[in-house]
């Protein structure tokens, strides 16, 4: 029997507690894909002393190493904070995973079905998100279409499916190599941001990995990615419920709320995420 | 002769549509040796070996006044010493092994390329190019990629392609509505319309098939945002010793229709072909 699980990595910064996140991520984890967790984290210590630790298979420490990756992040339309982008350990998921099969997430996908346990019946090694949805749907989503204008289709890293295979090493080992050379890599890929990003840089290894062509090393995860930006606010939560407070266009500050059952959808709005979260952990 | 590629080149004074098709039979013999391609011109050609006939254009040049040089395309058929023929744009250049493409054809009597591709192997949305097209409901055919054996199908379209190519005018008003209408004739158009006489679009096409096809770099068909510069202005291009396409960061395959007049002059594509083939 092969072993399933999710990884998540939660590296906290200044201003977001990710570890809160992943605490919260894998007790829907458990409740919607019936699989364990394990976590790789800088912050063990905080970690057990702050939440219940039991949710988590495995808690892996990882060195704290702070990055100079700053980023704007938004809460709503109108309000934002720049903070550190501590994203830069996902290239070693595939060495520190104690599964065969891993669903690595990101701890802002907020899981609320069970459509990724497709994922362990699926006869290929290596699942990840290129087609996507904002739920917007009225802003451009060129950006999520391809890395740059003229560069290569865009993945998602916010979850990735993966089995142990040699051909997935090789992968992970050339994600560590982009990782490591970020700044050819993202020259040569017509990238002007200098700011690291997982998203991108699993593209261009999936790019790679294809021969320089279009090619089928990734096949796409059960689904669509539905994701809503950081310029929305998730507003209420509620088993699988949400309510999203979406920017309306043109209209700066202006919301349309917007509703989900049972559709997992990636959150980049932190700061609202943090805040159902505690409402969550306050009422037990 | 049994099969081989055609072209048709005629000088204008700013293009140099011989140079393009000695830049084509060189890429030809780099990745297909054993294919044989012929020339149909009444230019100088500088490399006379790398074709296996020059063939003067017949009955006359029924393009001499004209920029656009189409008026000669129907003589093709007439002009091919094979008896399965490829014709090709000249501003093209071959870049893998065609034999599946020809065990392919042998099905067909006749066959157009109706997709095509960007340099990234996505379908191309052609529809900036090709409103003429949608609007008319003509079908989508390229014949700047296309297959004939000589055969009294083929026959038959091409004398059909001879009356609508000498009577653009007339045809275009009858098939064409008026604010799509080209002001130009379009070799392309003229072999839709042929097609729609004859009803033959399935037995000429294949949706299902993505070869023969070709990477067409026309710009406005890229996906790009942004296509306000040439496509040689957008992205890299590069060529190995060995004469490996990249475009971008795309490995290309394939046939690859450049399109841009001065692709041969900006790229160091003719040189790098040239110490290859030792021509």
């Amino acid at each position: 029997m092969k072993s399933k699980g999710a990884f998540l990595i939660a590296r906290n910064n200044a201003q977001i507690d990710y570890v809160k996140q992943a605490v919260f991520l894998a007790k829907r984890v458990k409740k919607y894909l019936d699989i364990p967790t394990t976590v790789l984290t800088d912050s063990v210590d905080y970690l057990k002393t702050t939440y219940d630790e039991t949710v988590f298979d495995r808690i892996i420490p990882l060195d704290y190493n702070p990055q100079k990756n700053e980023r704007v992040y938004f809460d709503g339309a109108l309000y934002q904070k720049q903070a550190t982008f501590n994203n830069r350990a996902r290239c070693q998921v595939y060495d520190l995973t104690p599964y065969d099969e891993t669903v690595l997430l990101d701890t802002d996908y907020i899981v609320s079905n069970n459509l990724l346990k497709q994922c362990f019946n699926s006869q290929e090694d290596f699942l990840i998100y290129k087609e996507s949805k904002d739920i917007a749907e009225v802003r451009d989503e060129q950006e999520f279409k391809y890395i740059s204008d003229t560069g290569v289709p865009f993945y998602w890293a916010t979850c990735v499916y993966f089995k142990k295979t040699k051909t997935n090493e090789i992968f992970f080992n050339l994600l560590q190599h982009i990782e490591e050379e970020w700044d050819h890599y993202r020259r040569v890929y017509q990238i002007t941001s200098s700011l690291f990003r997982n998203d991108f840089a699993f593209s261009i290894a999936i790019h790679i990995m294809n021969g320089f062509t279009k090619g089928d090393f990734a096949q796409e995860m059960p689904g669509k990615m539905l994701y809503t930006t950081d310029k929305d606010v998730l507003e209420q939560l509620e088993d699988d419920k949400m309510m999203f407070l979406v920017e309306k266009k043109n209209y700066l500050g202006e919301y349309t709320a917007l509703c989900t059952k049972g559709q997992t959808i990636h959150v980049m709005n932190k700061f609202s995420l943090n805040r159902i979260i505690d409402k969550e952990l306050s009422n037990g | 002769m049994d099969k081989g590629i055609l072209v048709l080149a005629q000088n204008l004074p700013e293009v140099n549509y011989v140079k393009q098709a000695e830049l084509l039979a060189m890429s030809l013999q780099a990745t297909n040796p054993n294919v044989k391609i012929s020339l149909v011109t009444n230019n100088n050609v500088e490399f006379e070996n790398l074709f296996d006939n020059i063939i003067p254009v017949p009955w006359n040049d029924d393009a001499e006044n004209s920029d656009w040089k189409i008026q000669n395309r129907w003589k093709l058929y007439h002009a091919s010493p094979y008896t399965k023929t490829i014709v090709m744009d000249t501003d093209m250049l071959v870049l893998q092994d065609i034999s599946e493409w020809w065990k392919f054809l042998e099905k067909y009597k006749l066959f157009f390329t109706s997709k095509v591709y960007t340099y990234r192997g996505d379908i191309a949305k052609t529809s900036y190019y090709r409103k003429v097209f949608e609007v008319n409901n003509l079908p989508n055919l390229y014949a700047g990629l296309h297959y004939f054996e000589k055969s009294e199908e083929a026959q038959d379209f091409y004398h059909w392609l001879e009356l609508v190519v000498q009577n653009w005018q007339a045809f275009y008003e009858i098939f064409l509505e008026g604010v799509t209408r080209p002001k130009h004739i379009s070799i392309d158009v003229c072999a839709s319309i042929v097609s729609l006489i004859l009803g033959n679009a399935s037995n000429i096409t294949n949706s299902l098939t993505d070869y023969p096809s070709f990477t067409h770099m026309k710009k406005n068909c890229q996906g790009w945002v942004d296509s306000s510069s040439n496509w040689q202005d957008r992205v890299g291009f590069y060529i190995s010793r060995d004469c490996n396409i990249k475009i971008g960061n795309y490995v290309q395959t394939g046939i690859l229709h450049y399109t841009e007049k001065d692709f041969i002059e900006k790229s160091p594509v003719i040189e790098r072909y040239r110490n290859l083939l030792n021509v």
